[in-house]
């Protein structure tokens, strides 16, 4: 079980990491969020 | 392990990292100047402060969206808007329904402290946001924002309390009346 909490720690650090430091995926994942949305409430 | 026991653990990883990502970006746009698509933003911070007279409003009709600041609290959102009579109309519908209340916190934080600084093609705008709770006389204007965005906005969904109606006035005029 500690095993899989770790993995799940790491998945969240690395994706939030991505966000923030990566330069335009925030924009990306802003845009595909928007498409969900359009697309839930159509 | 069976496939679909396996394809659900790898739906939920999907998911942590979906999860993860929007609400990551979604706090990341907080912080910036102003928002981004959905996301709200910051504080509007670029862009010259316009110090002239009243302008005429008209040319928000070619705009689809400006940026709308409270200053308190001190977040942005991007907002449709519509203009009569050289006044800027901004709005928030679907305020009677679950969504509207659970979403939609701006429209009441503009009711209780309306002062706003807009941002329309770069420039900002002091404004204070003055509610207009009777739609009589406003039918010029529902049928403008319904001819530039589809929607259904009548007078009759600004009495009802569905779709809250904001004029953003002067901040100094409002101050002397």
């Amino acid at each position: 079980m500690n095993g899989l909490f770790a993995r799940i720690g790491l998945v969240v650090a690395v994706t939030a990491l991505s966000v923030l430091l990566i330069p335009g995926v925030d924009d990306g994942v802003e845009l595909l969020f928007q498409l969900v949305v359009l697309v839930a409430s159509s | 392990m069976g496939i679909a026991k396996r394809a659900g653990v790898i739906g939920l990883w999907v998911l942590l990292v979906l999860v993860t990502a929007v609400g990551t970006a979604a706090i990341k746009q907080r912080f910036a100047d102003g928002p981004n698509r959905v996301f709200s933003g910051g504080a509007l911070v670029s862009g010259k402060l316009y110090n002239g007279s009243e302008p005429d409003w008209q040319f928000v009709n070619d705009i689809s969206t400006i940026e709308l600041q409270l200053l308190e609290p001190d977040h942005s959102r991007r907002i449709w808007t519509a203009s009569v009579d050289g006044k800027i109309y901004v709005w928030s519908g679907y305020m009677n329904s679950l969504v509207g209340k659970l979403w939609k916190s701006w429209p009441a934080q503009a009711e209780h402290d309306g002062r706003a600084v807009i941002r329309v093609d770069g420039v900002r705008y002091e404004r204070q946001l003055v509610r207009i709770k009777r739609g009589a006389g406003l039918d010029e204007l529902t049928a403008l924002i319904n001819e530039k965005y589809s929607s259904q906005a009548t007078p009759a969904t600004i009495d009802s309390g569905d779709l809250w109606m904001f004029e953003a006035a002067p901040r100094v005029a409002v101050g002397s009346r």
